[in-house]
């Protein structure tokens, strides 16, 4: 397998077991060493690169890190959760405001310039420029990284693709090519992404999707996903590669390698496991 | 006899929820949408630029004007729920209410009055019972699994109020509540779906953020003599999402309902299921969903939720998520209310 990409998100956005398991993993993941020490495990079994949704705390970690080890940021923009929860609180103005006043003043005055082009589409709430505005401030504020892809979080993606909606991906694709970088997708649904996106899916480098040998997550099913995936494979990442933890990190590996794909994409839970099963082996007399 | 032409629906109230089932009947093959209501005529161009390009009216008398939609998926604040269900069902139309079915329990049983009498297929928007891991915990229990259940204990947190909040969902007269009505009562449905009608309330709720509840404890009793605990809140830190547990004790064995799994112990080997500690995961369970509009939120649920609609408009059959069923989840959230007003238990009719 060529990549082995490490996924971090706040962890306030995962699914746990229990709500002990979620307190006990937000308060760890909290603290930028953890994150940082998360990063180094996955360095180690072979990752060189970090799919992230940000938090103050994932920048902090991913800029300390990228000073010690070669690791590519493909940042996942904007953070949806932390925007509609900021709409919810101060509204659109008040959460577009809150963004543009982490910028630098050259960055504002970029934004202010390319939000008055875009005035008219920014009043009637135009998806893709919206969400491009929100994302570039997002990238902007990543400047103490190097990002080397872009993608669009699944909020966005899942509900673009099933309104059939391609212009915000080309607005990604655009945004990137501007910035000498490579775009991405994120989605449960790659099928419905290549209906939507059509020749232009070759605009993007990377598509990150459910993959496992139990078809979790694979929508519509396994079988036309995994047809998909051999039609173009240097294109896809596996997500889900465990399917919720119920396949061993080895063999989930494993079955992914023998579709040929690009990479794979592990979360925290399948990087500790890996690294726990590494570190016994070597251990081991 | 079934009908498997594309049922025409319309989406009254254009705001987040209303999106969402917009996009849903979009990409649902049996389903086409109609048209969007709005009394906000700018959102037509934000749904246009998401590829939601239906026909935008600005009132439901328009809507019916122009078009005969065959279902209608209300999506607009909770307080407008009987007066826009009232117009609708001046013709005959299926009803697909978002939750909570209304602000009070005389409203939400006048909504069921309505639809029952316009002999209307109808459905609430719970959607987390619509999960695959819950309907599978339903099932589990309807089969016995844990024999006679006793008791239950029930939590749903999240991190949403920290302070004062805008908008209407923060108003009580508007929205019905605050986290008990809108958060917990995605829980409370499941605990009415699995263990039946809601006999007796002792609850406590505080407003400590917002003006509505923001948390509640409650002692729910029920007609089948299940009792259990709630405890809900949406000033926790720690979870951007609804997270919800369930722990259910019967006779034979404990029951753990989690986000993707369900955890089961047993006292005795019973039917496929070996004593001692076993473990469903939702990606054990038949995948019938064929896009997923929301990873993170609901995930397939919500394609599975429509399709349970789709399917009892086509056979005349109300689902299991019907308004009947809703009801009985607003007698809860009235109940859990009039407890914690009145500081005593309250005996459910």
């Amino acid at each position: 397998m060529n990549h082995l990409v490490l996924e971090v998100r706040p962890p306030e956005s995962q699914h746990y077991v229990s709500w002990g398991e979620r307190l006990e993993t937000v308060a760890r993941f909290n603290q930028p060493d953890e994150v940082h020490a998360l990063c180094e495990k996955a360095y180690s079994l072979g990752a060189r690169a970090v799919l992230a949704v940000f938090d103050d705390t994932i920048r902090e970690a991913l800029a300390a890190f990228q000073r010690w080890r070669d690791m590519e940021v493909w940042a996942v923009l904007p953070n949806m959760f932390a925007f509609i929860r900021d709409l919810t609180d101060r509204g659109l103005i008040g959460a577009a405001r809150a963004r543009f006043m982490r910028l630098t003043p050259p960055q504002m005055a970029r934004t202010a310039f390319r939000a008055m082009l875009d005035l008219g589409s920014i009043r009637r709430q135009d998806l893709a420029v919206g969400t491009m505005l929100v994302c570039e401030m997002e990238l902007a504020a990543l400047r103490s990284l190097r990002v080397t892809r872009l993608f669009l979080h699944p909020q966005v993606t899942e509900v673009a693709l099933a309104g059939g909606a391609p212009a915000v991906f080309m607005a990604l694709a655009a945004a990137s090519e501007r910035l000498g970088i490579d775009s991405g997708l994120v989605t449960h649904n790659p099928l419905r992404a290549a209906t939507v996106l059509g020749a232009d899916q070759r605009r993007f480098a990377a598509i990150v999707s459910p993959c496992n040998p139990k078809g979790y997550k694979m929508f519509p099913n396994r079988e036309s996903c995994e047809r998909m995936f051999s039609s173009d494979p240097a294109r896809f990442f596996a997500s889900e590669v465990t399917a919720g933890g119920t396949v061993a990190p080895e063999a989930a590996l494993a079955y992914v390698r023998a579709l040929g794909l690009a990479g794979a994409v592990l979360n925290f839970r399948t990087v500790e496991a890996a690294f726990r099963t590494n570190a016994a082996s070597c251990s081991s007399p | 006899m079934t009908d498997t032409r594309p049922l025409r629906a319309a989406v009254i109230g254009a705001g987040r929820m209303g999106m969402i089932h917009g996009h849903l009947l979009s990409i649902y093959p049996e389903t086409e949408v109609v048209g969007f209501v709005d009394l906000n005529t700018r959102l037509r161009d934000h749904l246009a630029s998401q590829g939601l390009r239906a026909p935008f009216y600005p009132s439901v008398e328009a809507l019916f004007t122009a078009d005969t939609p065959e279902a209608v998926f209300v999506c607009t604040p909770t307080h407008t729920h009987l007066s826009v269900v009232r117009e609708c069902l001046s013709r005959r139309v299926h009803l697909f209410i978002e939750k909570p079915l209304a602000t009070t329990r005389t409203d939400a049983e006048t909504i069921l009055r309505l639809a029952t009498e316009a002999q209307v297929i109808h459905a609430a928007g719970y959607v987390y019972a619509h999960l695959p891991i819950v309907q599978a915990a339903h099932d589990l229990l309807r089969n016995g699994i844990l024999g006679e259940v006793l008791r239950f204990t029930a939590h749903a947190y999240v991190s949403e109020v920290f302070g004062p909040k805008r908008g209407w969902f923060f108003q009580r007269e508007q929205a019905g509540g605050g986290v008990v009505a809108n958060m917990a009562s995605h829980l409370l449905f499941i605990l009415g779906w699995f263990f039946g009608p809601i006999r007796k309330v002792v609850a406590t709720t505080r407003s400590h953020a917002s003006t509505v509840d923001d948390s509640a404890q409650a002692l729910l009793t029920f007609a089948s003599g299940v009792t259990g605990l709630l405890d809900t809140s949406w000033s926790m830190p720690g979870a951007q999402m609804l997270d919800y547990g369930l722990t259910i004790d019967g006779r034979r064995g404990t029951l753990v309902l989690c986000r993707d799994r369900i955890l089961l112990h047993l006292l005795a080997p019973a039917p496929g299921h070996e004593a001692g500690w076993s473990q469903i995961h939702a990606s054990d369970l038949p995948a019938d969903t064929t896009f997923d509009v929301s990873p993170h939120i609901g995930g397939e649920a919500f394609y599975r939720q429509l399709h349970s609609f789709v399917q009892a408009c086509q056979s005349g059959t109300l689902p299991f998520c019907s308004l009947q069923e809703a009801c009985n989840t607003q007698r809860m959230i009235e109940a859990i209310y009039a407890s914690a007003a009145s500081g005593a238990p309250v005996e459910v009719s």
